[in-house]
């Protein structure tokens, strides 16, 4: 899973702005709670990966997180007591002592698992959509040697991969290759680590050379908003507005222990329309996204 | 192939002869399981003095804890990872005028050394919460507030054998614990102080304290609230109990006919109840008020001028 340029608006909306939008939408996944809250998130998620081309980056991220998710709602039951409805009893467990599953218990362990998702969705969308040269030279002011290394280790590791493909494709050409066994792939990880030690003086020496140690870095001309730029940040701030003002006027609310309250009214309908046409809005735009 | 076979399905088949165990050791399968009958719950304030809220007939479900009982019945909130119980009802624990301040609760007039979510619940049982000042008594390991518990349904869903101990069996006060019990439909045996030869059992010592404090379980309530949890201190001659308050002060001192009942453990060891009095006739005062009118939502109860005053004492009333 990687950046790919793509002609999408998310793509073509600064690094600032977009990291911004997938960062609210991460805010929106941790802090509400309420189960139909949580689904207009993961679906606007959803929808702006397709909508930015990252179809295949987010099914990779889904690929990996649901099992996780599933991980966290079935310990949940197993580990956490409260709860008033037991749709199971496990009988004496030592030393738990009677352990009782509860349903309480095994929703918010769901609802725990669906945050897993929905934050490793908003990962996978800001890595698919958001230029990392870009976020890294954001950084730049803040810690320059630490953006830089960012930078150079961002560009090595794709470099390392492509390496050690060819290496394994030229030791599977040997006739004592042993392809695929323990020795061959050591062989292979040991020339990849060799190599990398030598471009990273490569890199140092041309670094050097280039005065990236004095750090006079000449700053370029700030660029002017885009209409995309202006439509993502604003997409981030109204969906962080909208997590902390349902949870300033209590719409939202969610009470997994002792019994279950997900009350479903119409502001918590309102509440979930509104994440998502406020997190797909800025999509509807598509004048200008080839960058 | 056979011997593949034979190996991959060992470990199946051990798992499940582990579960078919554990479905037969009991408390295992769907569903809540069958609710308990004839609970009770009561929530009240300081030792009993105070009533909160009282529930003859509680929402109970199957597989119950003490923690799920009070949850379904009252607004709860708790701590330490939803073990301990820290408001019911909007009244919390912490501190009231620089004193300590907690709920705490009490099955079958026992209180319990585990956290509330971790008791199940049986048959019978009387839950008893009270938030009170633990400063003069962090434990207070028995009580005589749910009677006839624990002598009707035990502990954790036992019966245990009940046994009267008295300082003379042929005692009217002797005769009149037993009636009390039998009318109770407790099935007790009656001997002499220190001879029972079961070890569980619960016990009641009917005597003069002089007879009485020989029990070493008993002979901690002269060492105060702090080591006996009981709110009254007997003189080791036994003419005197000291009546005490919630913060362990002595309120006055009863003499002559002033009869005591109260309830203490030695270590893990079941209660041991104590009808027992300054001379003959508090013993007789004690043994007349073993009853749930004169007992109910009381920690230990002195009885004088025949009247059953609530320990540890109110100097206001």
């Amino acid at each position: 899973m990687r950046f790919r340029r793509r002609a999408s608006p998310l793509h073509a909306a600064r690094a600032s702005a977009g990291g911004a939008y997938c960062a609210a939408l991460a805010a929106c996944a941790l802090a509400l709670q309420h189960p139909l809250l949580l689904g207009a998130v993961i679906v606007a998620v959803t929808g702006a990966g397709i909508a930015a081309g990252a179809r295949d980056e987010l099914a990779t991220a889904a690929k990996f997180s649901l099992p996780l998710g599933l991980l966290v709602a079935l310990v949940n039951p197993l580990v956490v007591r409260d709860g008033l409805t037991v749709f199971f009893r496990l009988g004496e467990i030592p030393p738990f002592g009677q352990v009782d599953l509860t349903v309480e218990a095994l929703v918010y362990g769901l609802v725990l698992g669906a945050r897993v998702v929905a934050v490793a969705l908003c990962c996978a969308l800001f890595v698919a959509a958001v230029d990392p040269d870009e976020t890294l030279r954001l950084f730049r002011r803040v810690s320059f040697r630490s953006a830089l290394t960012a930078a150079l280790a961002v560009r090595l590791m794709p470099v390392l991969a492509r390496d050690s493909r060819r290496m394994a494709d030229a030791a599977a050409c040997r006739p004592d290759s042993g392809r695929g066994s323990a020795p061959g792939r050591v062989a292979v990880l040991r020339a990849v680590a060799t190599s990398a030690l030598d471009r990273a003086v490569d890199v140092a020496a041309t670094l050097e050379v280039r005065g990236y140690g004095a750090r006079t870095a000449v700053r370029p001309a700030a660029e002017p908003w885009s209409r995309h730029d202006v439509a993502f940040a604003a997409s981030a701030v109204v969906l962080v507005a909208l997590a902390a003002g349902a949870a300033v006027a209590g719409i939202g609310t969610f009470a997994a222990y002792p019994a279950l309250r997900a009350p479903v009214g119409p502001g918590e309908a309102g509440l979930a329309v509104l994440i998502v046409a406020v997190a797909l809005a800025p999509f509807a735009d598509r004048r200008g996204i080839e960058r | 192939m056979s011997s593949t076979f034979a190996r991959r399905s060992r470990p199946a088949a051990l798992l499940a002869l582990l579960g078919a165990l554990a479905a037969l050791s009991g408390g295992c399968g769907a569903g809540a399981g069958k609710a308990p009958d004839g609970t009770r719950l009561t929530v009240t304030q300081d030792f009993g003095s105070r009533a909160q809220r009282q529930f003859e007939a509680p929402k109970v479900s199957g597989s119950e804890t003490v923690m799920r009982l009070l949850q379904r019945n009252a607004k709860v909130t708790t701590r330490f990872g939803g073990g301990f119980v820290q408001s019911i009802d909007g009244s919390a624990g912490g501190r009231r005028a620089g004193r300590p301040l907690d709920w705490f609760f009490y099955v079958n007039g026992i209180e319990s050394s585990q956290g509330a979510a971790a008791v199940r619940l049986h048959p019978g049982d009387r839950i008893w919460w009270d938030r009170h000042d633990w400063g003069a008594a962090m434990r207070v390991p028995a009580v005589v507030g749910s009677f006839p518990e624990p002598f009707l349904h035990g502990s954790g869903g036992r019966r245990l054998p009940v046994r009267i101990e008295c300082a003379d069996p042929a005692a009217a006060a002797c005769d009149a614990v037993f009636k009390a019990m039998n009318a109770l439909d407790i099935p007790a045996a009656k001997g002499g102080l220190g001879t029972a030869q079961v070890e569980d059992s619960l016990r009641v010592v009917v005597g003069p304290w002089v007879a009485a404090r020989d029990d070493h379980a008993l002979r901690q309530l002269e060492a105060g609230p702090a080591r006996s949890g009981v709110y009254a201190r007997p003189s080791a001659d036994g003419r005197r109990i000291v009546a005490l308050d919630a913060r362990g002060r002595p309120v006055r001192t009863l003499g002559a006919g002033t009869g005591l009942i109260a309830a203490t453990r030695a270590g893990d060891e079941p209660p041991v109840w104590a009808v027992t009095g300054t001379d003959d006739a508090g013993v007789a005062a004690a043994a007349r008020s073993l009853t749930e009118r004169a007992l109910g939502r009381r920690f230990a109860v002195a009885v004088s001028g025949g009247r059953p005053v609530a320990l540890p004492e109110d100097p206001a009333s």
